[in-house]
Formats: C-alpha cells, sequence, structure tokens
C-alpha cells in the first residue's frame, strides 16, 4: 500500500541498515509481511502526566518503570512506540488509545 | 469545595458540593451530546451489525476531531480506520461520560476501579473538549490558562471556561493519584 509517513515522522531506531538494504523481490515481499506495526502515541498539552503513565500500565500492563519512561519519551519527544505487533494488533491499540482520549496512530516499523 | 479522589479501603471516594455535581454532569452530557452520530445508522444490516459506517468523515468541529482523531498519518489508511472504529468509538465514549454521570449520583461518590477508570476518561474528554475552546495548543498555552484559580473573579466566558478547565484538572490528578497508588506495584 501506498505510505505517505513523512520521513521526519519516522522512528529514527527503524531505520537500520537490515531494512535499507533488503533486497528487493520475493524475499522483501515475504519480509514485509512479518515486518511489525508499531503504535505511536503523540505528546499534547492537555493530557495529565499521570493519565498517560496510568493508561500505560493499566492497558498495556507495562511495569511502573517502562509505562512512566514511555510517557516522558512522549513528553519530551512528542511521540514514542508504545507497542508493536500485527497490523491487527497495532489497530486494536490505537482505537484503545482513543478510547483513552490519547492520540495515536499505527504505521508499519521502518516507514514502508 | 470538592475535596478530590483518595484511595479507601471501601474504594475511591470523593466528596462534592451539589453545585459541583451538576456542573460536572452538564459537562458530561455536553460532550456526549457532541459525539452523537451525525449520520443515523447504516441502512446495510452488516454494517449495522459490525457497527461500520461506510460514510464516516473527520468531523468539522476541532474538538470532536481530537475525540475522535486519525489512526494513522496515510489518509487512505486512517479513513480505512476510521470507517471501521469510529461508530464505536462514539458509542464507547458516551457510555463511559453516561456511566461518569450516573456515579455522581451518591454522596459521597464511590467508585471501584473499573467505575474510577471510566470516570478518569470521562474528566479527560472534557478536558479535551474545554482545552480546544480554549485554544490550548502549546504547553506556554496551558501555562496561561492554568494561572486562572480565583472563582470570585470571573470576568469572561474565558476565564470562566479556564476556572472549569482547571477544576475538571485537578480533579483528575487527584484521581489518577488514587489510581496508581491501588494499581499493583511493579
Amino acid at each position: 500500500m501506498h505510505c505517505t509517513v513523512p520521513a521526519a515522522a519516522r522512528p529514527a531506531a527503524t531505520a537500520t541498515p537490515e531494512t535499507s538494504t533488503r533486497p528487493t523481490g520475493a524475499t522483501s515481499a515475504a519480509a514485509a509481511t512479518e515486518t511489525p506495526w508499531n503504535v505511536v502515541v503523540w505528546d499534547d498539552p492537555v493530557n495529565l502526566m499521570s493519565y498517560v503513565t496510568y493508561v500505560f500500565r493499566s492497558y498495556f500492563g507495562y511495569p511502573e518503570e517502562k509505562a512512566r519512561s514511555l510517557m516522558l519519551e512522549v513528553h519530551h519527544h512528542g511521540r514514542s512506540v508504545v507497542a508493536s505487533g500485527s497490523l491487527e494488533e497495532a489497530e486494536t491499540h490505537t482505537a484503545a488509545m482513543h478510547g483513552f482520549g490519547l492520540w495515536a496512530t499505527f504505521e508499519q516499523a521502518g516507514g514502508h | 469545595m470538592a475535596q478530590g479522589f483518595r484511595s479507601t479501603r471501601r474504594g475511591i471516594t470523593a466528596r462534592f458540593e451539589d453545585a459541583e455535581k451538576e456542573l460536572l454532569q452538564k459537562l458530561f452530557a455536553d460532550v456526549a451530546q457532541a459525539l452523537a452520530p451525525e449520520q443515523p445508522a447504516s441502512e446495510d444490516s452488516l454494517e449495522r451489525m459490525l457497527g461500520v459506517s461506510g460514510d464516516a468523515t473527520v468531523p468539522d468541529d476541532s474538538a470532536l476531531r481530537r475525540l475522535l482523531p486519525d489512526g494513522s498519518l496515510d489518509p487512505e489508511r486512517a479513513a480505512e480506520f476510521r470507517r471501521y472504529t469510529e461508530r464505536g468509538l462514539r458509542e464507547t465514549k458516551r457510555g463511559v461520560l453516561k456511566q461518569a454521570a450516573l456515579a455522581l449520583e451518591a454522596e459521597p461518590v464511590r467508585l471501584d476501579p473499573e467505575q474510577a477508570q471510566a470516570f478518569g476518561q470521562a474528566l479527560n474528554d472534557v478536558r479535551l473538549v474545554l482545552a480546544d475552546r480554549l485554544g490550548i495548543r502549546s504547553e506556554a498555552d496551558a501555562e496561561r490558562v492554568g494561572r486562572y484559580d480565583d472563582w470570585s473573579a470571573i470576568e469572561d466566558v474565558e476565564t470562566y471556561m479556564s476556572l472549569l478547565y482547571n477544576f475538571v484538572s485537578w480533579l483528575q490528578e487527584t484521581l489518577m493519584e488514587a489510581l496508581l497508588h491501588d494499581l499493583p506495584r511493579g
């Protein structure tokens, strides 16, 4: 599928040499189906830090430290990948975050 | 004046004055009203059963766009995601807002963990709508609004909405502290 995610919006961590040097053809098609989808939560000036931490702990079941560090990453870097999985899982998590009032998007790891 | 939420052996509790409860119920009802589906349920019975809306479009109202945001930066994926999730999201949020309004019927208000989570979500949706109306787009905007704390100095709609926003924010903070306190350590 056509992807319009701007390069600047992609997580730096996914721009690995492995993805950029992947051969084209059948191999890359097979690899594409295995490439996980990321759930990204975006910063906003409204959601309370305590609330975002609570959502990460209660919904994803993350331990206190992990939930807090993800929350701080959202706060300081504007966005954070909070979960990865299949497309279906990423869509489910994205919808759940919207239910909590957090702005989340799903995107394929590596931006493809 | 409300004393805020506290974690007790008998649940998460708070005390409110009647006027505060009425105010919160009004806010919950207003947001629920705004979230009512714009179009009647689909005439396609399968779409209706699945909660899919074939014609779901991005809301014109900026506060609604924040409550029902795009799920992808890719416009095609965002549109498809909206068709499959928006109606359900509207209904879920309306249910949560009604549950929160109902919880305010008791005095003191006493919430189990599930009710407390719903109350927190409802307060958050109210804050998102008020923040949009107040033009809070940055941390500096949030600080500007956060300075209003004197209920005897209401000058206009903006000061009144700022005071409401700060009251709801404070209430949500006390609720989150109580909820986080009650989560298992880990």
